[in-house]
């Protein structure tokens, strides 16, 4: 056994919420339960009541279209994020992080809710959908209000997001079918680990608009500031690439955990914030997992 | 603690119980149904010898509830044999040598079953990828590649 919980399964958003307010920050909302679970058994985490949000249908729900951009309800499991042909050709850098979480077994279940919500500074969906500007929609027993995925992070394991507040769907807006994303992740095994650095980036060589995003070096993933200029699509990498790291260097704390140490994650960054550009530049291939 | 009756299908058979919030699957089908051939390797979701088919897909039933198999189907590996004997897959494991002490195999013949199910002709990175959440101590999983890489192929030729 786990541990000591009741669990309801919500038939409706509002049956969800209300349980969530009733319960007064004692209850938590179970997606895949591969955080929520995970922490229950080893003690991390005691919640009085799961709240099961999968029976809601409107949650299981995942459209695309290249005007309106993508809408993941908050139980589509990351396996059909990946084989989303919409999310691989129009943000590829999302289907990648996507794929690079946990294991196959992990990915039928594990959800990008879940994954943001339990906000690891490791969360590998975080720095591609921070780069795209994706929005969480969140109901509440005050209503229903959008949280920016820039604005959610507050502290390690810590969201901005109230103990009564559901994320129903993130929101990926539209991007030109120009942009370009790329993920990066350094692991010590593919199947069973979390980052020791992640680092994804948008580009589009038709307006120069360049962002990067870096995981598991701070607190929170954090979003690089922007350079403040176009990058054509021919500029010097290494150049570019010392650039960003001054800016990077400004927003990110690496540390020394199980993983790495913080010297190691310091020294990654360069070379992956190149790796990066060069995949986004000159696309080329630079993931490392098997496939 | 309240008990949540649940009702679900195990290898094709009906089933009806009463289980706490916090029995998880795997509990349930050890401990209940005395399917013993999903084993709780780590109960954190990173070995996958726990590995079961959830409405055929492959999840680890340690991370998931007994309540949240209500209305589902779950398949086990007791459920790959059948009366005329081993599968194909099952057989392929022995004849590749892919089983040594036996306690990753039934969560690595559901990957590959699951697998096999949305792949008939896998590739051998896609076998890999596919039991990259499998840990196997003894093998060095060379042997199990081989198995499955044989039995998709023998599945293949049978249809
Ligand atoms: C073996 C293993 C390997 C892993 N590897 C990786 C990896 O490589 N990269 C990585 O980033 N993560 C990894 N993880 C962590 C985990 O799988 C992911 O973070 C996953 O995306 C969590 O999603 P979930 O649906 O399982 O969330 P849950 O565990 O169900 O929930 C996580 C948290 O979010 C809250 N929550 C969930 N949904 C909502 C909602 N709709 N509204 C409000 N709150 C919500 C829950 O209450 C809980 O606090 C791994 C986990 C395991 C067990
Ligand atoms: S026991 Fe479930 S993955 Fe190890
Ligand atoms: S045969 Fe022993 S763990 Fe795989």
């Amino acid at each position: 056994m786990l541990g000591e919980f009741e669990y309801v399964r919500a038939k409706t958003i509002k049956g969800g919420y209300s349980l969530l307010a009733k319960a007064g920050g004692e209850a938590a909302v179970l997606a895949g339960g591969t955080d929520l679970l995970v922490n229950i058994r080893a003690g991390k985490a005691s919640p009085r009541l799961l709240v099961d949000m999968k029976g809601v249908k409107s949650l299981d729900r995942l459209t695309f279209s290249p005007k309106t951009g993508a809408l993941i309800g908050a139980s589509v499991p990351l396996n059909t994020i990946v084989e989303n042909r919409g999310i691989r050709t129009r943000y590829p850098g999302l289907a990648e992080a996507a794929w690079t979480v946990g294991s196959y077994q992990i990915r039928n279940r594990a959800t990008i809710a879940g994954n943001l919500c339990n906000a690891s500074p490791a969360a590998d969906t975080a720095p591609p959908l921070l780069v795209l500007d994706a929005i969480l929609e969140v109901a509440s027993p005050r209503g229903e209000r959008e949280v920016p995925v820039r604005s959610l992070f507050v502290d390690s394991k810590k969201t901005s997001l109230s103990f009564d507040e559901v994320v129903t769907a993130i929101r990926i807006p539209p991007v030109p079918a120009t942009t370009r994303t790329a993920f990066l992740k350094r692991q010590r095994v593919k199947g069973h680990d979390l980052a020791i650095l992640n680092v994804a980036g948008r580009y589009d060589p038709a307006t120069g608009d360049l962002q990067i995003a870096i995981g598991s070096c701070a607190k929170t993933p954090v979003l690089v500031p922007p350079l403040g200029e176009p990058v054509p699509p021919d500029a010097p990498i290494p150049e570019l690439a010392r650039r960003l790291e001054a800016l990077a260097i400004q927003v990110v704390h690496p540390i020394s955990d199980l993983r790495a140490t913080a010297e190691y994650r310091r020294a990654l960054l360069p070379v992956f914030i190149r790796r990066l550009l060069e995949a986004l530049l000159q696309q080329s291939d630079h993931r490392e997992a098997i496939r | 603690m309240t008990l949540h009756p649940i009702r679900l299908t195990v290898n094709g058979k009906s089933e009806e119980a009463s289980v706490p919030a916090a029995m998880t699957l795997l509990e349930f089908l050890r401990e209940r149904l005395y399917l013993t051939g999903a084993k709780e390797g780590c109960g954190a979701g990173e070995c996958g010898a726990c590995t079961v088919l959830l409405d055929g897909l492959p999840v680890t039933a340690c991370l998931v509830l007994a309540v949240e198999g209500d209305g589902r189907e779950v398949r086990t590996v007791e459920g790959e044999a059948k009366a005329t004997g081993l599968s194909v897959l099952q057989r392929a494991f022995i004849e590749e040598g892919a089983i040594q002490c036996g306690f990753c195999t039934p969560g690595m013949i559901m990957s590959a079953r699951g697998l096999l199910e949305r792949n008939s002709n896998p590739t051998d990175a896609e076998i890999v990828e596919a039991i990259a959440g499998n840990l196997c101590r003894c093998t060095g999983y060379e042997a199990i590649v081989a198995a499955i890489r044989r039995a998709a192929k023998e599945e293949r030729d049978r249809r």
